[in-house]
C-alpha cells in the first residue's frame, strides 16, 4: 500500500496527513516533506495517524532524526488520531515520553496552543 | 540361492554369445550395403562391357555379310535388341549407383564432374569420325568395318555421356525437392525404363500410335526441366563459370545429334540407333534441361548480385546475433557492424564513434580522414542533428555540406542507442545522390538494432555476473555475522537457554550474546538494529562490541545502557537506533536484573503464582537521544525468580510477523502460547512458539529478522 501524506496550512500551523504505511521507502518521502526548509516557518506541527496503519523502525528514525532539530527550533510536534497498534510501537520504543501523542485533534489543538 | 546361480549361469552365456551373434550380423549389415554397391558396380561394368563387346561382334560380323552378300540386314535381330537393352541398362544403372555418392551443395562439381567424365565423350567421338574420314579420304576406299568400329564407338560414347547426364541432372534437379516432385520423377525413369520394351520387341516408336504418348512424354519432360532451384545459389562468378560448362555439355549434344541424325538409315551402316526409342527420350530431356539451365543462368546473371547480397546479410545477421554465444566483446560486435553495414550498403567512406564517458570517440574509418570526419562533425553540431537518426540523400543541395567540397553525396547517420544509453554512432557515406534507398536503410537499421540487442545482452551477461561476485561476497558476511552470535550457552544445573535467529536477508540487524561475568553471574543482552541489510549488520556487529567492551567491567544494566548510548550517539546515522535489552541473573542471590531500551517488553511466566505477563517497564531505545539527558529516560528493574519461571525475550520480528490477511502475529498470542507451554522444557517451548508462527505466517513470508531466547530456571539440585 502506498503512503500518501498531504499537508494542510491553518495559520502558523501544519496539518500533516500520514494514509497508509510508512516503511521503508516511504519514510523516504517522510523525510523529504519534514526536511523541507519551509516547515520552519511554522510553530506547530500536528501529525494525523488516523490512518496510519503501520509504522517501520526506519518511519520511526525519520520522526527521531528530527525530534531535536523541530525541538531547538521550538516547533511543536503533535501526533493525534493514533491507532493501538501504531501506538504501542512508539511506546515499546519509549518515544510517548519524548513526543506529544493525544488521543484527537481538539486535544492536539489546545496542547498546540498553550 | 545355489540352485538360482546354476541356472542363471548358463543363462547369461547364452545372451552374451546370442548377442555377440547379433552384433556380427549387425557388423555385416552394416558393411553390406557398400559392398554390395561396389560388387553391383563391378558387375554391371562388366556386364556392359561384355554386352557392348557382344555387339561390336555381332555387328562387325553383320557388316560381313554384308559386304560378302550385299544384304544390309543385321544377323539375329532380336539378340542384337536384348544386347542394347542390357548394354543400356547396365550403363544406366551403374551411373545411378555411382551419383548416388554425390552430395552437397557444390553445383559447379557437379557440372565438371558431367564435362570431364562425359561430355568430352562427344569430343572424341568427333576426333574419332573425323579420323575415320581422314583415313578413308587418303586411301580412298571405303572400309565399313572400320565405319563400324566408329558408329559403334561413338554409340558406346553417347549412352554413356547420356546416362551420366540423366543421373546428374536428376541430382540437380530433385534439389530442395518436395514429395510431389519425387513421384513425378520416379514415374519418368519407370516409363523410359517401358521405353526399352519397345526397342526389345523391335516397334517403331515413330507409328502413328506411339506420336500422342511421345508429345506427351515431350510436355513431360518440359515440366521437369523448370526445377532449377539450385542456379538460384549460384553465386555471380560460379553462375558465369556454370554458362561455359553448360555450354560445352550443350555442345556435346548437339554433336552426339548431329552425327546421329548424320548416320540415320545410312545404306552403309547395319544398325541404326536412332530407332532405340529410349536413347531418343533421355536425348531429349538431358539436352531440354541443359538448355534450360543454361538460359536460367544466364537471364538470372545480372540479378544474382542481390542474391548474394541478401544472403551475405542474412549471414551477417546470423555472425551478429550469435556472437553472444561465441563469448565476443562489444569491440568484436562493433567490428562486424562496421564491416556489415558496409557492405549491406555498399558505402564508399564511413566511420564509427565510440561514445565514452560521453565523449566521442573515432574507432574505425574507412576511405576518409580525421580531418574531413571533423568538419563534418562541426557541422552536424551547427545543425543540432548529431547522434540522431539522419539520412541525406543529396548532399549538393545543402549549402553547409557543399561548402565542405567533399567527394561524397549521400549520407546516413545511424546511431546505436538503446532506451536511454547512446553507445555509439555509425556514419556511411556514399558518393552517388540517393544512395540510401529505402531498402538499405531497412537493413542497415535492422544492423543496428540487432547490435544495440546485442550490446545489450552483452552488458546485462557482465552484470549478472557482477551480481554473482556479490552475492558471493554477501555469502561471506553471512559466515561472518553467524560467527559473531554465539552457537552455545553455558551449560549450567540451573537455568537452560533455547535460542532461534533467522535473518530475513543474507545479513541481518537482530543479534543476542552473553558473557559470564562471575561464576554465580551472567549477562545477556539481546538488540534489535532498525532497518535491514549490511548496514543493520554492521551496527549490530558495532553493539556486540560494545557490549563485550563495558561489560569487562561488570556493571549494572541501567549504566550499560547509559554508557552504550553514548558510545553510539558519536558512530550511528541520525536515522538509526538501536532497541536492547540487558539482564544480569545471578544465581546465588536467585534474581535478576534487567533494563530495557525501547526493546519489546519481556514475556515471564511466574511459576509460584502460575501467571503468565510482561514486564512493563519504560526505557529508551539507544541512539535516539544523543546526550546525557538519556539517564532520565532508563530505568532498572530487579526481580527474584523462582524456580520452574520461564522468561521469553525476543525481537519485534517475531510479534510483528504478519500472515496472509495482514495481521500482526502479537503479544496476546505469544503470551497464549507460553500459557500452553510453559511446563514444558527451554527447547520444547522454544519449538511450540516458532512452529505456531510459521503456521501463522505461511511459509516463506519472513519479512523482517526473527529472534527468540527462551530461558527457564531450574529447581537447585541438593548436592550443589
Amino acid at each position: 500500500m502506498p503512503m500518501k501524506i498531504t499537508n494542510e496550512i491553518k495559520d502558523n500551523t501544519i496539518i500533516m496527513t500520514l494514509d497508509g504505511e510508512l516503511d521503508a521507502s516511504s519514510s523516504v518521502m517522510l523525510d523529504e516533506e519534514l526536511s523541507d526548509p519551509e516547515i520552519m516557518e511554522y510553530s506547530k506541527i500536528l501529525v494525523d495517524c488516523k490512518n496510519l496503519h503501520y509504522i517501520s523502525s526506519a518511519g520511526l528514525g525519520v520522526f527521531i532524526s528530527h525530534l531535536q532539530r523541530f525541538e531547538d527550533a521550538q516547533i511543536k510536534l503533535i501526533f493525534y488520531n493514533m491507532q493501538d497498534k501504531v501506538r504501542n510501537v512508539f511506546e515499546i520504543l519509549g518515544l510517548d515520553l519524548l513526543m506529544t501523542i493525544v488521543s484527537d485533534y481538539e486535544e492536539a489543538r489546545s496542547i498546540a496552543n498553550e | 540361492m545355489a540352485k538360482e546361480r546354476k541356472f542363471s549361469l548358463p543363462f547369461t552365456d547364452f545372451t552374451s554369445t546370442k548377442n555377440n551373434i547379433l552384433s556380427q550380423e549387425n557388423k555385416t549389415a552394416d558393411s553390406s550395403p557398400m559392398l554390395y554397391k561396389t560388387n553391383a558396380r563391378s558387375l554391371l561394368v562388366t556386364t556392359a562391357v561384355v554386352s557392348w563387346a557382344l555387339l561390336l561382334a555381332n555387328v562387325l560380323f553383320s557388316a560381313h555379310r554384308l559386304r560378302e552378300q550385299g544384304v544390309a540386314q543385321l544377323s539375329l535381330p532380336f539378340l542384337n535388341n536384348l544386347l542394347v537393352v542390357v548394354f543400356l541398362v547396365s550403363v544406366f544403372l551403374f551411373q545411378r549407383l555411382s551419383t548416388e555418392s554425390l552430395k552437397g551443395v557444390d553445383f559447379i562439381g557437379y557440372l565438371w564432374n558431367l564435362f570431364s567424365k562425359a561430355a568430352v565423350a562427344a569430343y572424341v567421338s568427333v576426333a574419332l569420325f573425323l579420323g575415320y574420314k581422314v583415313m578413308t579420304n587418303y586411301a580412298d576406299a571405303e572400309s565399313p568395318l572400320l565405319l563400324h568400329l566408329v558408329y559403334q564407338i561413338n554409340f558406346g560414347l553417347l549412352v554413356v555421356f547420356l546416362a551420366k547426364a540423366f543421373y546428374i541432372w536428376r541430382q540437380l534437379l530433385l534439389y530442395h525437392k518436395n514429395k510431389f516432385l519425387q513421384i513425378a520423377w520416379d514415374w519418368f525413369e519407370l516409363l523410359l525404363g517401358a521405353m526399352l520394351l519397345l526397342t526389345i520387341f523391335n516397334f517403331k516408336y515413330d507409328s502413328i500410335i506411339f506420336m500422342p504418348l511421345l508429345a506427351l512424354i515431350g510436355f513431360y519432360i518440359l515440366f521437369l526441366c523448370t526445377n532449377l532451384k539450385w542456379v538460384a545459389y549460384l553465386t555471380f562468378s560460379n553462375k558465369s563459370r556454370s554458362l561455359v560448362l553448360l555450354g560445352a555439355i550443350l555442345l556435346s549434344c548437339y554433336i552426339f545429334v548431329r552425327f546421329f541424325k548424320g548416320m540415320e538409315n545410312n545404306p552403309k551402316l547395319v544398325v541404326d540407333y536412332t530407332d532405340v526409342g529410349f536413347l531418343l527420350l533421355a536425348m531429349m530431356f538431358v539436352g531440354a534441361y541443359t538448355l534450360a539451365a543454361f538460359l536460367v543462368s544466364l537471364f538470372s546473371l545480372p540479378t544474382s548480385g542481390v542474391f548474394e547480397q541478401k544472403s551475405e546479410d542474412l549471414l551477417n545477421f546470423q555472425r551478429l546475433s550469435q556472437s553472444i554465444q561465441q563469448g565476443q566483446s562489444e569491440a568484436q560486435v562493433y567490428d562486424m557492424l562496421f564491416e556489415s553495414t558496409i557492405k549491406a550498403s555498399d558505402a564508399s567512406a564511413s566511420w564509427f564513434e565510440l561514445i565514452r564517458n560521453g565523449e566521442p570517440q573515432v574507432t574505425h574509418l574507412l576511405n576518409i580522414d580525421v580531418d574531413q570526419i571533423k568538419r563534418i562533425r562541426h557541422l552536424l553540431l551547427a545543425y543540432n542533428i548529431h547522434n540522431i537518426d539522419y539520412i541525406n540523400n543529396n548532399l549538393n543541395r545543402n549549402p553547409g555540406f557543399r561548402d565542405l567540397m567533399l567527394p561524397w553525396k549521400s549520407l546516413i547517420i545511424l546511431p546505436i542507442k538503446s532506451k536511454n544509453y547512446l553507445s555509439g554512432v555509425l556514419y556511411l557515406l556514399k558518393d552517388i545522390e540517393q544512395g540510401f534507398d529505402r531498402e538499405t536503410v531497412n537493413v542497415l537499421r535492422t544492423f543496428t538494432s540487432q547490435t544495440i540487442l546485442t550490446i545489450e545482452n552483452l552488458r546485462l551477461i557482465a552484470e549478472s555476473l557482477q551480481n554473482e561476485r556479490y552475492k558471493e561476497e554477501l555469502k561471506i558476511a553471512t559466515q561472518v555475522q553467524d560467527s559473531l552470535i554465539p552457537k552455545k550457552f553455558p551449560v549450567d544445573s540451573w537455568f537452560e537457554i533455547s535460542t532461534h535467529a533467522m535473518a530475513a536477508k543474507e545479513v541481518g540487524g537482530d543479534f543476542y550474546d552473553f558473557l559470564q561475568l562471575s561464576e554465580s553471574r551472567i549477562a545477556i543482552i539481546i538488540g534489535d538494529v532498525s532497518g535491514k541489510g549490511i548496514s543493520a549488520a554492521f551496527h549490530m556487529a558495532q553493539m556486540k562490541g560494545i557490549f563485550h567492551g563495558l561489560m569487562q567491567q561488570d556493571m549494572p544494566p541501567s549504566e550499560f545502557m547509559k554508557q552504550a548510548n553514548s558510545a553510539l550517539s558519536r558512530c550511528l546515522e541520525k536515522t538509526s537506533f538501536i532497541t536492547s535489552a540487558l539482564y544480569i541473573i545471578d544465581y546465588s542471590m536467585k534474581g535478576f536484573m534487567f533494563a530495557r531500551a525501547g526493546h519489546c517488553h519481556t514475556l515471564y511466566y511466574n511459576a509460584m503464582m502460575d501467571d503468565v505477563f510482561y514486564f512493563q517497564t519504560d526505557g529508551l531505545g539507544l541512539g535516539i537521544i544523543r546526550d546525557k539527558s538519556y539517564a532520565n529516560h532508563i530505568r532498572e528493574m530487579y526481580y527474584d525468580y523462582n524456580p520452574s519461571d520461564v522468561m521469553v525475550i525476543y525481537t519485534d520480528g517475531i510479534v510483528e510477523a504478519r500472515n496472509e490477511a495482514n495481521e500482526e502475529y502479537g503479544e496476546d498470542r505469544l503470551k497464549y502460547m507460553l500459557q500452553q507451554t510453559y511446563h514444558l522444557e527451554a527447547e520444547d517451548i522454544k519449538y511450540a512458539i516458532i512452529n505456531d508462527l510459521e503456521h501463522f505466517t505461511g511459509p516463506d513470508n519472513l519479512y523482517d529478522d526473527q529472534t527468540l531466547l527462551v530461558i527457564k530456571f531450574k529447581p537447585v539440585e541438593p548436592n550443589k
